[in-house]
């Protein structure tokens, strides 16, 4: 049976990467008690699935965990994940009132201690989206090695229902018929950081529609580079070659009316730019090539990235790439236009090529909350010069790529902007309703 | 548990299973298929470290699939990276046998 549960908050967040870490964190430091709510098994969004980050190239689990686990110990914040958000509605002038469905892990979590003896019993792989299926984990297994909570799942599609889980659990934690519990979070206000997803790798047919080996997104790349990747190296995905040419191609989703996503992305020149200098610090003989229509280096210390990259010696080649093929000896060939030589056509292989596609929306309100959107689908923030985090319901704010593509230092910047603009409206409730 | 709870979850797991049948058949099913490979792979790694290329060779598995299970293999603890062959790392049997 499914089991209900309804408890009041002063504020919901909606995401628990690193806007919304950052923006509870805000609120909860104020006093004020702040529910998250993240569809994940895990906390931490993209930016825990990254390997450095740009520009100071930093190790991103090392700045992100500590986030993360301040989220989860903070008296004032609970977290709820691998969680369905069903709708969010106003109940009255000064409430809103989430529906969610927590949904079964099949793993009780207050037994859980993470040991993941369960997953290594387990007789099921399946391969892992969180590793790019580059490798596979178990039908029981913990999301990744630096999640948090560290509580093991059951994916019960791939389950055979053999029993080892339970029989090697020390804590008697598995549980084959736990059910979703549906739970309502009533808050004074809301911070939506629902973020983003890539355009899927296989939307361009000129680009081989996801058919090409070799041919990787951007954020599988993260996982290469990431120390606890598929790997735990760089090498090409189809017959483990250490690569020695590696490509990227630019704008491979954005700045393209035929995919509907018109805008820049705004955070893949400096990701491709981060990537590439990782790289040829793993693979020093590695020819690196960034094809790109224009670089757009655009914060703080970015151009100065920009430069230092291209004294390491990584190519840059103004092209926008045409086509890419399968070639022989599972190489990848791009065809391009040469724009800063005689325009000639152009055709060249690579090991591996890395597409960097285009932001868009992780989350799509319409029909869960009235929130409205952009042509661009990201959420609409009317009072965008002034008071970037304001949308147009009352009382529910916006922060992070939810609302447009950015990086994470502008991320975090809004997320504290996000958590000021609900504390002020919180203490102008609580005002009221004191006077 | 005593008796009677343990033999209320045999009945009730029986009643799960019924339940689940397509999704634990296609599991078992794939559990079988998957042991082949597991076995194929380390079979064509007894006699000596081997590189993806090789144990595809061998085993007459694509080189990505190859390369998916040794990654695996890798992963639980059961194969180990090895010394480089040219261009491609060559892959090796550990002791242990924890997990895959
Ligand atoms: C390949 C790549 C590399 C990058 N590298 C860098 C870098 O080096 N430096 C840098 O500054 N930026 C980098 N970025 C950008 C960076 O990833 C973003 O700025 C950052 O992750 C934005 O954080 P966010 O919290 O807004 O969104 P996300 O990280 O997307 O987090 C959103 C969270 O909300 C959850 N969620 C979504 N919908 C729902 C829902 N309906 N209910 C509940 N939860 C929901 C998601 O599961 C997720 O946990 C990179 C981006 C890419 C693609």
């Amino acid at each position: 049976m499914q089991t209900h549960r309804e408890m009041n908050f002063d504020a919901l967040v909606v995401g628990g990467g690193i806007a919304g870490l950052q923006a509870a964190l805000d609120l909860a430091d104020q006093n004020f008690k702040v529910a998250v709510v993240e569809k994940d098994a895990s906390i931490g969004g993209k930016m825990i699935r990254l390997s450095k980050v740009f520009p100071t190239l930093d190790c991103a689990s090392c700045i992100t965990t500590p986030k993360m686990a301040a989220s989860a110990h903070h008296e004032n914040i609970t977290l709820f994940t691998y969680c369905d958000l069903k709708s969010i509605s106003r109940e009255s002038d000064t409430v809103l009132a989430a529906r969610v469905v927590q949904k079964p892990r099949y793993v009780e979590a207050d037994k859980c201690i993470g040991c993941r003896q369960c997953e290594y019993g387990c007789p099921v792989h399946v391969p892992d989206p969180e590793q790019g299926n580059f490798s596979m984990r178990k039908a029981i297994y913990i999301p990744f090695s630096n999640a948090i909570p560290q509580i093991a799942l059951m994916d019960v599609e791939n389950c055979s229902l053999c029993g080892k889980c339970a029989k090697v659990c020390p804590t008697g934690a598995v549980n084959y018929f736990q059910q979703p519990e549906e739970l309502v979070i009533r808050a004074k206000t809301a911070v939506l950081a629902t973020g983003f997803r890539l355009t899927p790798l296989d939307q361009k047919p000129e680009y081989g529609k996801g058919k090409i080996l070799n041919v990787i997104s951007s954020l599988d790349m993260e996982r290469l580079l990431a120390p606890h990747g598929p790997y735990q190296r760089v090498l090409r995905p189809s017959d483990g070659k250490e690569p020695d040419a590696i490509a990227y191609v630019q704008c491979a989703g954005s700045r393209d009316k035929t995919l509907g996503v018109s805008y820049c992305s705004r955070v893949c020149c400096m990701y491709a730019i981060k990537q590439a200098m990782l790289l040829s610090g793993a693979l020093p003989l590695a020819d690196i090539t960034i094809y790109y229509m224009d670089i757009r280096a655009f914060g703080k210390g970015y151009e100065q990235f920009f430069q230092n990259a291209k004294a390491m010696g990584i190519e840059f080649v103004k092209a926008k790439i045409a086509k890419i093929e399968q070639a022989d000896n599972q190489s990848v060939r791009l065809r391009y236009e040469d724009q800063e030589g005689a325009g000639a056509v152009m055709e060249r292989e690579h090991d591996l090529v890395v597409l960097s596609l285009g932001m868009v929306p992780e989350w799509h309100p319409e029909g869960i909350c009235p929130v409205g959107c952009d042509t661009d689908a990201f959420i609409r923030t009317p009072m965008s010069r002034l008071s970037p985090t304001l949308t147009d319901m009352e009382g529910v704010f916006v922060a992070g790529v939810a609302a447009g593509p950015k990086d994470i230092v502008d991320t975090i910047a809004e997320a504290g902007a996000a958590a000021m603009e609900a504390s002020n409206y919180l203490n102008k409730l609580n005002k009221k309703a004191a006077a | 548990m005593n008796e009677t709870d343990k033999k209320s979850q045999k009945e009730a797991l029986k009643a799960l299973r019924v339940q689940r049948k397509a999704s634990i058949e296609r599991a078992r099913n794939a559990v079988k298929e998957q042991n082949k490979r597991v076995k194929a792979i380390v079979a064509a790694l007894k006699d000596g470290a081997k590189t993806v290329p090789e144990i595809a060779a061998a085993t007459g598995f694509s080189t990505p699939e190859t390369l998916l299970y040794v990654a695996t293999l890798k992963k639980y603890g059961r194969v180990g990276e090895g010394p480089k062959d040219g261009d491609y790392f060559k892959y090796e049997l550990l002791e242990s046998k924890a997990g895959a």
